[in-house]
Parts: C-alpha cells; structure tokens; sequence
C-alpha cells in the first residue's frame, strides 16, 4: 500500500525523489463534514509542506482505530502518526510500542514542561507518562448536558438555570418525563450506554462524587468498589428505576440524538465533540451546561492525542512531527475546534480573535471550555478496552434491572483485577526478596 | 385450472413476502427524503418530500465509494479467476481420474466446507502476516482461492458430460490439460456460471475477514466501508444518509438479481454451499 | 431437477495412448494447486491454532506450553454465556426461518407471474451483505423513532428497547437472520420440491388424502435430504456469522448478544489475548469437524442438484 501511495504522490507532484510519504490514521465520524474538513487540512498542509507528503486515513471508531493501529504495528506496517483516543495512550507506553517525544521536543530547544505547559493542565495527565510526553492533545472533550429549552420551559422549569447538583438533576429529570398512557412521549435524559461511552459518562459521575476512579499514576489499579464508584452507579440506577426519568436498558447515540431532536428527550448527556453536529441538527432552542455534581465539579477529559508509533524511519518520524506541530498549532487547533465542537487543547488558540469572535457567538462552546478547570484525566489501564468492558457489562447490567449497583460492581472489580493481573505480578507484585 | 393452494394462504403468503420487503422500502423511501437527523416523518414508509438526492451526494462524498467499489471487485474478480483455475483442475481429477488416496483427498477436500477463513481468523493473520500479505488486497482472497465446494460443482458437472469428446481427444493425443481447456470447459459453462454467481455473492457481502485483514482504509471493501458508516463516532447519525450508502453497497447485486433472476435462482440451488 | 446420486462408475480411462506421464502423477499435479491454498488456509492454521491454544504467554513473562488457555477458557464466565448464547441463537434462528422457508416454498411452488414476484421479495434480502441488513436494522429497532415503534405505536405498542434490553437484543439478532437467510433456504426447498413426482401428489388425492397428510406423508419425507442439507448449512451460519453483532451490538448490553465468533474475535483484537482466542477457535473448529463428520453425506447430495 505505501508503494501505491507513493507512486500516486510521484505521479502527482512530478517530482520522483522529494516528498516523504506518511500516513495520518484518524479516528471521527466519517459521515460528512468532519471527514472531508480533515482532507481539507491535509491538502493546505501538503500545499505548505513540499517536501512531506500526508494521507489522511479515516480507520473508524476510538475502539477500531486502536486495533488497526495496534494490528499495523504487529505486521511491521506502523503508521506514521495516529489520532489515538488519550486513554490508550498508557497502554502504548506499557507495551513499548510509542514514540517518547522528549528527544523531538529538545531538539526544538524546548523542555518536556514548558512544552506540556502549552497545553491546558488537565490533558497533561494523559498525554504524559512517569514525566514524559508521549502524545500532543489534539482534540479534546468532556461530557456536557445539552437540555432542550422547549422541553424546560414545558415543564415548568427555567430554561436560565440548568441544574447544578444531582438533586436539582434528578429533579428537573422527573419535571420533564411525560407520559401518555402507558408510552413515554418525552423522557427526562438520555444518555449513550454504549461501550466506550458508558464507561466515560459513569468514570465522570463517580469522579463528582468525590472518587478517583482509577490510580492515575499506574495502570493496574481501578476502583470500581469504592462508594464513590458505587454511589454513581445508584444514582443511574434510581435515574431509571425510581424517577423513571430514562429509558431502561442500554440506548445507542444514535437513539439519544434522534430523540433530543424530535423533542422526546428533555436532556441528554453527551460529548462536547457532538456540539456541531446538534448545532446543525436540533431545529428548536437547546442549551449546554456542565456535568452535574453530586461532592464536587469534575469531568473527564476525553478525545484524541497525536502519537508515533514506533518502527518508523527517522524521515517519517521527522516529518510525522511536523505535522504534529503543524496540527496542535493555535490557529489549526482552533479552526478545527470550531468546526467539530471539541474544545482546541491549546491554551493560546482561544488568544485568537476569530476564537474569541465564535466564543462570544456561541455560548454552548464556552460551557465546555469553562468545565476545563474541573477536568480530569481520562481513565487508562493496562489492557483498558477489557477492563472498561468490564464496568460497562455491569452498569449495563444495572441500567437493564438485572443487577443491584453493589453486585454489578463486584463482579466487575473481580474482572477488571483479573485481566490487569498478568500486568499487575510483573509490576507492582514482583518486588525483591 | 384448479389452485392447490387456498386464496386464504396465498393472501397470507403475500401479506408475508410484503413484510420481507418492507426494510428495502425504507430504505428507498429514506434515501430519498432529505430532512435531516431529526424529523419525526424519519419511519414512515409513504413516500413524502422534500425529495432529493442530496444523501445520496453525502454518503457518496464522505465514503470513499470509487475506491471501495474497485476493491470489492478487484476481490472478486480474483478469487473467481484464481478459483475457476483451480476448481476445474481438482474437479477433474476427482471426476475422471483415479489415484491412490483418493477417497482420503476427497474427505479431507470436504472439511473446507465447514472450516471457513472467519473462524480461522487468528492463524490465518498470523499467516498473512508471515507471507507478507497482511493489509493487501491479495491477502484478503489467498485463503478462498482453492474452494472445496467448487472443486464438488465442477466433479459433479464433469460427471454429466459425456466421455466420448474426450476419448477422442486422447486418441488425436491431446494432453489432459488441452482436454480440460478446449472440450470439457467449453461443456461446462452452466456449471461455472453457477459457481461464479455464487462466488461472487458470497465474496462482494463478505466483511468479518475484510475486515481483519487490512488496516489502511485504502484496502476496504464496500461491507467495511459501510460499516464506518453505521457505526458513527462521538454524535449521531443521518439516517437517510445510511439508507443511500446501504443502497450503494446492495444495489449491485439486487439488481443483478432481478434481472437474472433464472439464472440466479438455478446458481444457488444447482450448488448450496458457499 | 434431477439428484444425480445414481450417477454410475464408468471404468476410468487408462491413458496408454502417450505412456510418458503416469495417470495419477497427472491426478496430483492436477490438485496440486487447491491443495495448495487448502494446506495453507485451512489445515496448516487449524495446526497452528492448537498449537497457539497450548501456548502459555503471559506479561512479559516467557512462554511455554500447559494447558492454562483452556483452564481460563472453561473458567470464563463469558465464554459460557457465548457458548449459551450462540446454541439459544442457532435454535432460535435455524428452526423459525426452516419453518417458514418451508411454507414460502409450498406455498410458492407454482409458478406464475404472482409468485414469481413474491419468490424474488422473499429472496431479496440473501442478496445483501449482513452488514447492510444490520444497517436497515439498526434504524428499525430504533426505540421509537424507527420503522417498527412508529407502527407498533399504532397498535398502542408502547415503545421498546430491542437492542437495548438484555432480555429482547438477542431475540432481535436472531429477527434479522431469519429475515436474512430464509429466502435462500427457500430456493433449496423450491428445487426439491419440483423434484417430487407430481403424480405420487395426485395418486395420494385420488385415494382420499387431504393437503395437510399429503404434506407430513409424502412431501415432506421426500424432502428429507434437501432438509438434511440446509440444516447443516443453517447451522454452519449460526456459529460462524456475526456481522451484524460487530456492527450493532458489540455482544452487548451486558453480554446478552455474545456468540462464540465474536468472543474469539474480541480475545484477539480488542484483549489481545492470543491463547484464549486460540482456545476457542479449537473448540469450534472441534464442533465444526464433528458436523462435518455427521453431514458428509448430505453436504455431497446438496451439491448434486441440478436445473
């Protein structure tokens, strides 16, 4: 394939001996805009760059792009640069298949620190590893509650003041559920349960209430049993059963946005990264608020970091790191931020005045930079993708009627133990003698 | 002429072949209708505007349709060229010929059948990756270039073919692979077409090993182009734009069907297996 | 159509006509090239796969051989409720779309112009890759907003969570597989139903037996063979589709549309876990040669229809 590319780039440019080839895997929503926007970057890059030669690659979802990037690196086929989802980032480092950036940041004349410190404090964490860089903060995201004010102002509920604490929350969720005999015609949230979802939405609820979720110094510990964890759980749990004010079972986006849209959701949780793509599709007044707290503000950060895999040559690994520069830069972070709805990572593309010009234009998009400050990292384990699973089969479980929160919980403890147990006896176990 | 069937069970057999059609009528009517992610007209079947081509000029410019087509023909056609090689040499050798180990070969042809690359998938990568034809458009037909069940079709049609044409051949001191080529082949057309048609269906609706044999999208096929399609990353999805892109990948072969019909309907029951 | 199992031996040609190459040096240079692509695809990956299952590789440690993969495998929690799951699903979409394969046949066995078009509406969906029905689906059993809320809303259904609840998502995949494949089973029994003299039909009437025992005595005994053979390939679907789990479900909620397939599929590629997947391939390539073992027969027969 890269023989293909590269002759396609020769035939292209005339030029047999200039451009370094490298691929970009990228991971968003190939339907439309975001995909082609990508494209549309690439070229002005190519344009700008003569001697590099950039093909954007859509691999799918966070989940799909991690296996195929993990799957290339195993056929001795690594990618040059990769759009990673930021919690996979540690798993990379574990398995000693990422590039350390510090080299490549010295060599620019910079620190590790000073180069992080362009970037806002709560994506360091998972970009960084035991003090070194490892991936660049791309786009980035927090669950934001997006509420209809139609469907407010119907209830009897002041569209101005969007609740604040899990009372107010469960509360404004009751207010809003409407129903006509037996059918629900409007529910008070919707949230994704979906896997990789689910277990963001419910990492951040337990965050609010005061937990820590996972150890986010080292990869083999979660706290799916702590009360934290378990009080988040509860709380989605009564959400369904006892206010009733969310439809049971597990529902996709796709059955979230559709129903907000046609008015059958009064509040939805969803990512910052989706602001666009409601902004184009939600005919009636909506607004964004933080996350509700339950013991305090918090959020967890999702989205993508820019990493290298490793096995590349020394040319492509150059020319990946400009590009990397060249995409994190304010001004194409925070065009692309403006197009997606993912807040721009860099601290200095909201400086910019077209940023401040759309900030002031659309209130929705400063929601989620000001949750920022209450940010978190994003949580990452060895084997995280099973691990994760583990606690969304449970909340599912819960979410469906099946299992209490504390035996859900358990059980996806015990899992989450045993497949980060090989890693766990080879690190934190295996002490001297 | 008197009907064996009753009125009452061919209304009901039509009432029931209506519902079996009811997800491709959605599917027209929604690629049809432009009205975005959140309508509330987004289930109906009755075919109400705004109409337009509109989605299906999205899914067309945010997948890579061009190159997803090419490749799942650029599949196809390969394994079928490959196959129609090989089939008809091992159909013949079954068919004519008689060797040590025949019954033995022939069983342990069989097990092909059942033994089929997606549940092989873990080893089969592994040697894909050692051949050095992970992530190829080659890798992704090499295992389905000998077919058991061809190799069955084409014993069976040889066998129905009459011996004369080919004693001659031997006698004018024709090889057996001038036999193959020159008498029986041209004899066995209906055989191949059926066997083609089958392959051809099974490998352009083929996703879970296309899947797992290629990363750079530049190597997708159709059914794993559409998937990033369903599957939408952090907001929702145009339903009337997944209509068109599914429209895109069935459309060929439903249409071959229609207007084949006959000759599809006697492919799939002339052979079975895939 | 004609079943060809009475095909009858001719003595085989003894080439003496150029006694150079000896026959059956002929007969393997003539199957040298599927045996070719057979060793290396099938057989040569079923070696290594048992080879990989007794494999035991843990983090960073060296590897060596035992039968740990197995003992996690049958210890894994999920992998009984993939297994469950994938016998509850092969029931639940081998019988449903046999039976009405059946009827669609009997009941479209004349041709006219009518049943022509209901044969083609009824056959349409084998047509499309699984992956393009799960994509219909997924808009279908949309809670609500889709194609069967919207009209089961009619019928004052209230809305429901097909794919969503652990209890209904199964029942939904195994929907969309019977809509899928009955219509090519239906092609197997239109063909073997035309092979069934239409006369032993008209003696049966002649003495007096109505259309329900003409069916349990005559039809459907004669049809025995043809049932035989889609059996076997109905159950080869079961265990080894899951298309439309990959692109709907992800075996979710809570494992509830978990098969075997994408158990392993998930073993290797999402926990890269070699040894498990490996373990579980070996159970089912296991399955899959016993069956091949108890269908060889019928599996020959199917292959000899003929138009």
């Amino acid at each position: 394939m890269r023989f293909q590319l590269a002759l396609a780039a020769c035939l292209l440019t005339g030029a047999a001996h200039a451009a370094t080839d490298i691929d970009l895997f990228f991971p968003v929503s190939v339907q439309g805009k975001l995909a082609n926007e990508m494209a549309r970057l690439v070229e002005v890059f190519n344009k700008d760059h003569p001697d590099i030669h950039v093909t954007p690659v859509y691999s799918g979802s966070y989940d799909d792009t991690n296996l195929k990037t993990h799957a290339a690196i195993q056929a001795g086929k690594p990618p040059a640069v990769v759009i990673m989802s930021a919690n996979f980032v540690r798993e990379y480092v574990i398995s000693d298949e990422i590039v350390q950036l510090d080299p490549l940041i010295e060599k620019d004349g910079m620190t590790e620190a000073a180069f992080m410190d362009q970037f806002w404090p709560a994506l360091r964490l998972n970009a960084t590893e035991d003090g070194h860089a490892y991936g660049v903060p791309f786009h980035n995201s927090t669950p934001l509650l997006y509420y209809s004010v139609d469907a407010f102002k119907d209830a009897g509920l002041d569209p101005d003041h969007a609740p604040v604490t899990w009372q107010e929350w469960i509360d404004a969720a009751t207010k809003l559920t409407k129903h006509e005999g037996s059918t629900t015609t409007r529910w008070g949230l919707m949230m994704p349960g979906t896997y990789d979802y689910c277990g963001w939405i419910t990492s951040g609820l337990a965050m609010s209430n005061g937990g820590e979720f996972y150890n986010t110094g080292y990869g083999g510990e979660v706290y799916y049993t702590q009360p934290s964890t378990i009080g988040a759980v509860r709380f989605l749990d009564n959400m369904v059963h006892k206010a009733k004010a969310m439809p049971e079972g597990v529902t996709d986006t796709n059955a979230v946005t559709t129903a907000f849209f046609q008015g059958r959701a009064g509040m939805m949780i969803l990512s910052t990264g989706s602001l666009s793509f409601v902004r184009d599709n939600m005919k009636t007044p909506y607004r964004t608020a933080f996350l509700p707290r339950s013991l305090v503000n918090a959020a967890p950060i999702g989205g993508a970091s820019l990493i290298l895999p490793k096995g590349n040559s020394p040319e492509r690994q150059a020319a990946a790191w400009v590009l990397i520069k060249w995409l994190t830069s304010p001004e194409i972070a925070g065009g692309w931020s403006r197009f997606t709805g993912y807040f721009a990572p860099r601290i200095a593309a909201y400086d910019l005045p077209e940023m401040k010009t759309f900030i002031t234009a659309h209130p929705d998009a400063k929601v989620a930079l000001d949750q920022l400050v209450y940010a978190r990292g994003w949580f990452s384990t060895y084997n995280v993708v099973g691990v994760r699973k583990a606690l969304e089969d449970g909340v599912q479980a819960v979410l469906s009627g099946r299992a209490t929160p504390e035996a859900a919980m358990a059980k996806a403890q015990q899992e989450a133990d045993a497949l980060m147990r090989p890693y766990v006896e080879q690190t934190a176990l295996k002490v001297p003698e | 002429m008197k009907r064996e069937i009753p009125l009452f069970a061919l209304l009901l057999t039509c009432a029931a072949a209506l519902l079996w059609f009811i997800p491709f009528a959605w599917m027209a009517v929604a690629s049809f209708r432009h009205n975005g992610a959140g309508a509330t007209d987004l289930a109906s079947l009755m075919p109400s505007g705004p109409f337009s081509l509109a989605n299906f000029s999205d899914a067309w410019s945010s997948g890579h349709f061009p190159l997803w087509y090419l490749n799942t023909v650029l599949v196809c056609g390969g394994i079928l060229i490959v196959q129609c090689i090989t089939v008809s040499l091992a159909g013949y050798a079954f068919a004519r010929m008689r060797f040590a180990g025949q019954n033995t070969l022939f069983a342990l042809f069989l097990l092909q059948l059942m033994l089929v690359p997606p549940i092989l998938i873990v080893p089969n990568l592994a040697t894909l990756v050692a051949l050095h034809l992970y992530d190829t458009l080659p890798g992704i037909m090499a295992p389905y270039f000998a077919s058991a069940f061809g190799v069955f079709l084409m014993r069976q049609t040889f066998r129905t073919l009459p011996r004369e044409y080919e004693e001659a051949a031997l006698v004018d001191g024709a090889s057996r692979l001038q036999i193959i080529i020159r008498v029986l082949l041209p004899l066995s057309l209906p055989g191949l077409t059926a066997f083609a048609i089958v392959s051809v269906t099974t490998h352009w609706n083929e996703f879970l090993w296309p899947l797992m044999a290629t990363s750079s999208p530049s190597n997708q096929v159709l059914t794993v182009g559409l998937a990033t399609f369903t599957a939408g990353a952090e907001a929702g999805s145009e339903w009337g734009v997944i209509a068109a892109g599914t429209f895109f990948v069935a459309a060929p072969l439903l249409i071959a069907f229609v207007v084949f019909q006959r000759r599809f309907v006697s492919s799939f029951t002339f052979s079975g297996i895939k | 159509m004609v079943a060809l199992t009475g095909t009858t031996e001719r003595p085989v040609i003894r080439t003496r006509v150029r006694g150079r190459v000896r026959p059956w040096l002929t007969a393997y240079a003539l199957l040298l090239p599927s045996a070719l692509f057979l060793f290396g695809f099938t057989y040569w990956p079923v070696v290594q796969v048992i080879r990989c299952s007794l494999t035991v590789r843990g983090f960073r440690g060296a590897a060596h051989w035992g039968l740990q993969n197995y003992a996690r495998l049958f210890n894994d929690r999920h992998f009984a409720t993939a297994v469950v799951n994938n016998l509850i699903y092969a029931a639940g979409t081998i019988i449903p779309s046999l039976v009405l394969a059946l009827l669609f046949a009997v009941a479209l066995k004349e041709t006219t112009r009518l049943t022509s078009v209901l044969r083609t509406l009824v056959a349409l969906p084998m047509l499309i890759p699984l992956v393009a029905a799960a994509s219909l689906f997924a808009f279908i059993f949309l809670p609500n907003a889709g194609l069967l809320d919207h009209y089961l809303a009619k019928i004052g259904i209230a809305e429901t969570n097909w794919l969503g609840d652990p209890s209904l998502a199964l029942g939904s995949i195994i929907a969309i597989t019977v809509w899928k494949n009955c219509g090519y089973y239906m092609l197997f029994f239109l063909a073997g139903l035309a092979g069934i003299p239409q006369d032993l039909l008209d003696a049966a009437k002649i003495d007096g037996a109505g259309p329900v025992q003409r069916f349990f005595r005559i039809t459907l005994p004669l049809l025995g063979p043809t049932l035989a053979f889609v059996l076997v390939i109905a159950t080869l679907n079961a265990l080894t589709q899951v298309d439309h789990i990959i692109v709907l479900t992800q075996g979710g909620p809570s494992d509830a549309t978990a098969m075997i397939l994408f158990y392993i599929y998930q073993q290797a590629h999402q926990n890269f876990d070699v040894g498990m997947a490996s373990a579980a391939t070996v159970v089912s390539v296991g399955f899959l040669f016993a069956l091949s073992i108890v269908s060889l027969r019928s599996l020959e027969r199917g292959i000899h229809y003929e138009t």
